[in-house]
């Protein structure tokens, strides 16, 4: 293996860990402090996209991808508190949430899924990059779009963990995944954290969706894959926390990298989920979990 | 005596199962009064549908001359009516500062947050040393003194305590005792659940017996209730020959 071969399967790693990192931080949020999985999560990302091309490509607006990012998270926290508001709250005083979110989440999916078809159509589109051209890194060419995406992730994710550590709202966020009637009883508003748990998760994965949507064509359904991938992270990586989802993102993603230069891509899915077995089989609470 | 709070005509429960049936009770704007009763008649239930965790069926609670029956519980709290509920666990994954800082989220009780929590400092030291400390590491009697420092953080203008003492070990049950005592001495008004009821009157101006649902008994403090007398609206009177 030549080093450039190293440097593309570490920097495709690398990407691929960024990306899960940051869906399966939004659905580690929504999932401590609501209780459910939220199968919605996927088509966040690609409504992320699909927003941010409207307003960014000369085929829509045209304003430049700077504009077009700024809108497409803006109007992803507001989805993701219709979402909650539309798809959980009716059904929050029920014992079965769990099971009843999966079912919601799953038909708005599909309702937005289909709606982003009949607007957008099927032709494939694609994003600019956020940064063009290549970058020269040890003699090798890496794509600076990529090298942005790595660089940028860590940025975000550290200003999700400042407002959940270091700001009143992130406390009073956190009280209320660890204890909804304590929280109650300090006089916090436990349906608008419930909300803008949800608002943070989609504006997190809206993102994801732009900065794929400078990697690969975008489809409808480009958010399913990803979804899936941040399931298996989230499982994998302990679900109690956001610090353990975020690790496993990248070691997923570098496993992911690896096996898809060694196994190729059509064993790569086999080979993740057996992993993923494997590691539960052991470590039943994830691999970084308590 | 100008009620701080009154219950009128009060029934709650739990889906079809009644627990309070008409329950009337008052607090007068500097009293202290203790509930007791046997388990399971409704002492818990009356505070959780005093404190907004239970939408009553039907009756009044009139807080401060407003009725809150029905409101939300941050409409209640930010009122400065504030439950600590039995065996309340907490935060476990947030530090001491950080729960009792919580404990003043409701606008009206930020402004007080510094004094509030020196107060809470002074009546509990031991908070203080922990300050940085994971709730979960916490013994129980600690984590009851985190508990009752957070109703002191949402500046009270009535506290309801439920069972403060359950579960401790008579040594902690003492010193979590004195310190409510302290509590009281500063002046906020009190409604405290508690099955031990020699450590009730030490705290309080009248104490209520809640039965089925309802006040069977009420007597003040100071008329030299004996044992006998308890255990009498306890068990039934005649019992005790």
């Amino acid at each position: 293996m030549t080093l450039e071969t190293l440097l593309y399967i570490l920097m495709s790693g690398l990407v691929l860990g960024s990306l899960y990192a940051m869906m399966a931080v939004g659905l580690a949020l929504v999932w401590t402090t609501l209780g459910i999985f939220n199968f919605a999560h996927g088509i966040f990302i690609t409504l992320g996209a699909y927003l941010a091309w409207t307003v960014a490509d000369g085929r829509g607006l045209g304003l430049g991808l700077a504009a077009g990012i700024a809108v497409a998270v803006a109007v992803l926290m507001g989805l993701g508190c219709l979402a909650e508001i539309l798809l959980i709250r009716p059904f929050l005083k029920r014992g079965s949430l769990v099971l009843i979110a999966v079912i919601t989440t799953l038909a708005g999916a599909t309702f937005l899924e289909n709606g982003t078809l009949l607007i957008w159509g099927g032709r494939s589109k694609q994003l600019p990059p956020l940064v063009e051209g290549d970058l020269k890194f040890l003699d090798v060419g890496i794509s600076a779009h990529e090298a942005a995406i790595v660089g940028v992730v860590p940025v975000i994710l550290a200003l999700v963990w400042v407002f959940l550590q270091r700001t009143r709202l992130g406390a009073a966020l956190r009280a209320v995944s660890q204890n909804q009637e304590a929280a109650l009883l300090m006089g916090i508003n436990v349906h608008l954290l419930y909300a803008l748990s949800f608002a943070i998760a989609a504006a997190l994965a809206g993102l994801a969706g732009v900065f794929l949507g400078g990697i690969k064509f975008m489809s409808p359904s480009m958010g399913t894959d990803p979804m899936v991938k941040a399931l298996v992270v989230v499982i994998f990586g302990g679900i109690a926390s956001l610090s353990g989802p975020i690790r496993a993102a990248y070691v997923i993603g570098l496993l992911e990298a690896v096996s898809v230069y060694t196994l190729g891509l059509y064993w790569t899915q086999a080979a993740l989920f057996l992993v993923m077995i494997a590691v539960l089989m052991i470590r039943p609470t994830g691999l970084f979990g308590r | 005596m100008s009620a701080l709070l009154e219950v009128r005509g009060l029934s709650a429960g739990y889906g079809r199962s009644r627990i309070l049936n008409g329950l009337s009770l008052q607090v007068g704007t500097a009293e202290r009064v203790g509930l007791f009763g046997p388990n399971g008649h409704g002492k818990t239930t009356l505070l959780r549908t005093i404190s907004g965790l239970l939408k009553p069926w039907s009756g009044d609670i009139i807080f401060a001359g407003e009725p809150i029956g029905g409101l939300a519980p941050r409409e209640i709290v930010a009122r400065g009516l504030i439950h600590v509920p039995q065996g309340n666990q907490l935060f476990p994954d947030m530090s001491v500062g950080e729960t009792l800082r919580l404990g003043a989220f409701s606008p009206a009780a930020r402004l007080s947050a510094t004094r509030n929590l020196n107060l809470v400092h002074d009546i509990f030291p031991k908070l203080l040393e922990r300050d940085g400390q994971l709730v979960r590491t916490l013994s129980g009697g600690e984590r009851q003194m985190v508990a009752v420092g957070v109703g002191l953080m949402g500046n009270p203008r009535l506290l309801m305590l439920d069972e403060p003492t359950l579960g401790l070990a008579p040594k902690i049950k003492g010193e979590v005792c004195e310190a409510i005592g302290r509590v009281s001495q500063r002046g906020v008004p009190l409604l405290v659940v508690e099955q031990d009821v020699e450590f009730l009157l030490d705290l309080i101006d009248r104490l209520v017996m809640i039965n089925h649902g309802e006040v069977a008994f009420e007597a003040a403090a100071g008329e030299g209730l004996d044992h006998d007398e308890i255990m009498a609206m306890y068990f039934g009177p005649g019992t005790l020959a």
